[in-house]
């Protein structure tokens, strides 16, 4: 057989059987269960509610807030500048660019940590960095920023700081405190790394 | 696994070197093709010599059979591939006039930087030429901006647009390809030329 | 002199490699004359730094931490000239000349060699690539890009092909 005939065979081979297999659609897992398994026991994707209240009312422009409720909850009620990312269409490559990035540190929520757990640990597997989960979710915010109750009277006095703040902060953020945002009493809270990355895309091809 | 760069699984610094890797082969291979000979490409065009043909066509088919088959088995994420975005009026526009610089010039740029390398001068100047087409094009680009950027299509696929898999576009590809390889090569005996 | 060269096939098989090679490693394809355009750019803002800072098309390669001759297109280009020289050397094909049909003069080919080169440096810009960056590794990815050029560029040299064939055969 000539060199030719055996390219040709060759292709037709191959373009037949690529032809007949079912294409790969899946996202490639980049972790394996065991690195997984760390992260998971380490917990620090999660983020306290003081935390966030002080990046909210702070403006700071690094955060985002990602709800992955259903669109009706959101429209109901949602943090203030949050993005609506329900948790059955995290997948779709519209949302990539927000959920695949090196500059922001995005905050995941939902009512508990149910629904964001899950959404994190899918994002965590296929490899993007810098997401996070909202501590107790919508509900431990209510419960501590938007009502806030005061610590008994033997209480440290942390307890009492933390008060004082979730108050005001309370206040700035539209819950049942009052008061001007003071400063944070715990000092500045400690904010997770971004871990920057290059785009992931290769920057300009063709000519 | 890949691709290994933009996955950062080898670093930014041995992407240019890879360029410089992937370059050799590239030249090299153009060059045993006899891709330095502006005669050999031109003679595409007038049915005595269809290397062009045989050589792009398997090219691209043995990329796209090599591409599917590593995203299948879970070796290359064709998510970070770089796929060119399309510009309906600039796509067909720019090869229009690529067409006529090709058929006029008797090369493309590739394969006249690999003619350049072994000695012709037709293809030194073929190069001086590029340079002042895309110093035109920089120069004139306020005035095409808008036809530039318009018709955009985004990164599409072929085959989203007929609604069949990748694997099935391919085997017709490679279909076409077999039945236009048996054209040229009875084009080749129908118009042969000897020497050139 | 008959110069040998490679089963075409074959050398359409390696090419496939050598491209696959590219998006194995840096998820990207060929390209040639984005190496140009980075030279280009480079002079101009060499030559005219005010000029470069006010166009839109340079200001996009060119300024703060942008190093247009850092591109993977150069370095690749200047493999290209090593391979392209290599092979040369191999099979014997080294030699300066300038090639054309013999019903035409040396002059006569260089005119149009230039006319194409410049035709083809404009529209390889247009375009977003040439024959081997948007054609062949636009093929390659299956985009709708990489097979409408390639139409445009060998239906124009066919549709062309009866007016020029005095330069050719």
């Amino acid at each position: 057989m000539t060199i030719k005939n055996v390219i040709f065979l060759g292709l037709i081979f191959l373009g037949v059987v690529i032809a007949m297999v079912p294409e790969n659609t899946t996202k490639p897992y980049k972790l394996t269960a065991e690195q997984m398994l760390v992260e998971v026991q380490g917990a620090a994707e999660m983020v306290s509610t003081d935390e966030v209240a002080q990046w909210i009312i702070s403006k700071d422009p690094s955060l985002q807030l990602i709800d992955v409720r259903n669109p009706d909850e959101f429209q109901k009620y949602h943090l203030e500048g949050a993005v609506n990312i329900p948790l059955s269409v995290i997948l779709n490559d519209e949302y990539r660019d927000i959920l695949d990035q090196g500059v922001k540190m995005n905050v995941l929520y939902s009512n508990g940590t149910l629904n964001s757990h899950q959404a994190w640990m899918i994002l965590r597997q296929l490899g993007f960095r810098n997401n996070y989960v909202l501590q107790g979710g919508l509900n431990y915010w209510f419960d501590t920023i938007m009502n806030p109750q005061a610590p008994s009277i033997y209480s440290p006095d942390e307890e009492f700081a933390k008060y004082d703040f979730r108050k005001a902060a309370s206040g700035a953020l539209g819950g049942g405190g009052s008061a001007v945002v003071t400063a944070p009493a715990q000092g500045t809270a400690e904010k997770p790394k971004i871990v920057r990355t290059q785009k992931k895309k290769a920057p300009a091809g063709g000519c | 696994m890949g691709p290994l760069v933009p996955q950062e699984i080898i670093g930014m610094n041995w992407n240019l070197l890879i360029a410089f890797v992937v370059g050799i082969g590239f030249g090299f291979v153009l060059e045993q093709a006899g891709f330095s000979s502006s005669r050999k490409l031109a003679g595409m065009f007038y049915g005595y010599d269809t290397v062009v043909l045989k050589v792009f066509f398997t090219g691209a088919i043995t990329a796209m059979l090599g591409l599917l088959f590593f995203s299948l088995f879970g070796w290359i994420d064709l998510s970070l591939v770089y796929v060119n975005p399309t510009f309906l009026g600039s796509t067909i526009v720019g090869g229009i006039i690529m067409g006529a610089g090709f058929i006029l010039g008797g090369f493309c740029p590739g394969t006249s930087v690999c003619a350049a390398a072994i000695g012709k001068i037709d293809a030194m100047v073929f190069i001086g030429g590029i340079f002042l087409g895309v110093f035109f094009f920089a120069e004139s680009y306020p005035m095409i901006e808008d036809f530039y950027m318009s018709g955009s299509l985004g990164s599409l696929k072929v085959h989203e647009v007929f609604g069949i898999s990748g694997g099935f576009f391919t085997l017709l590809v490679i279909i076409a390809a077999l039945i236009m390889f048996k054209l040229g090569e009875l084009a080749e005996k129908r118009w042969p030329r000897e020497e050139y | 002199m008959k110069t040998k060269y490679m089963n075409p096939y074959l050398a359409g098989v390696l090419l496939g490699l050598v491209l696959l090679m590219a998006f194995f490693f840096s998820g990207r394809g060929l390209g040639a004359s984005g190496a140009v355009k980075s030279v280009v750019v480079t002079a101009v803002d060499i030559v005219a730094p005010e000029h470069t800072a006010n166009s839109h098309f340079y200001s996009k390669y060119v300024g703060e931490g942008k190093e247009p001759m850092k591109a993977w297109l150069v370095f690749e280009m200047m493999g290209v000239l090593v391979g392209g020289f290599l092979s040369g050397a191999l099979s014997g094909r080294l030699n300066w000349k300038i090639e054309h049909f013999p019903g035409i003069t040396a002059k006569r080919r260089l005119i149009f060699a230039a006319a194409g080169g410049i035709l083809f440096g404009f529209g390889s810009q247009l375009g977003r690539g040439c024959t081997s960056g948007s054609a062949l590794t636009g093929m390659a990815v299956l985009s709708v890009a990489g097979f409408i050029s390639m139409m445009a560029i060998f239906g124009t040299a066919f549709a062309l092909a009866y007016f020029l064939r005095k330069n050719w055969i």
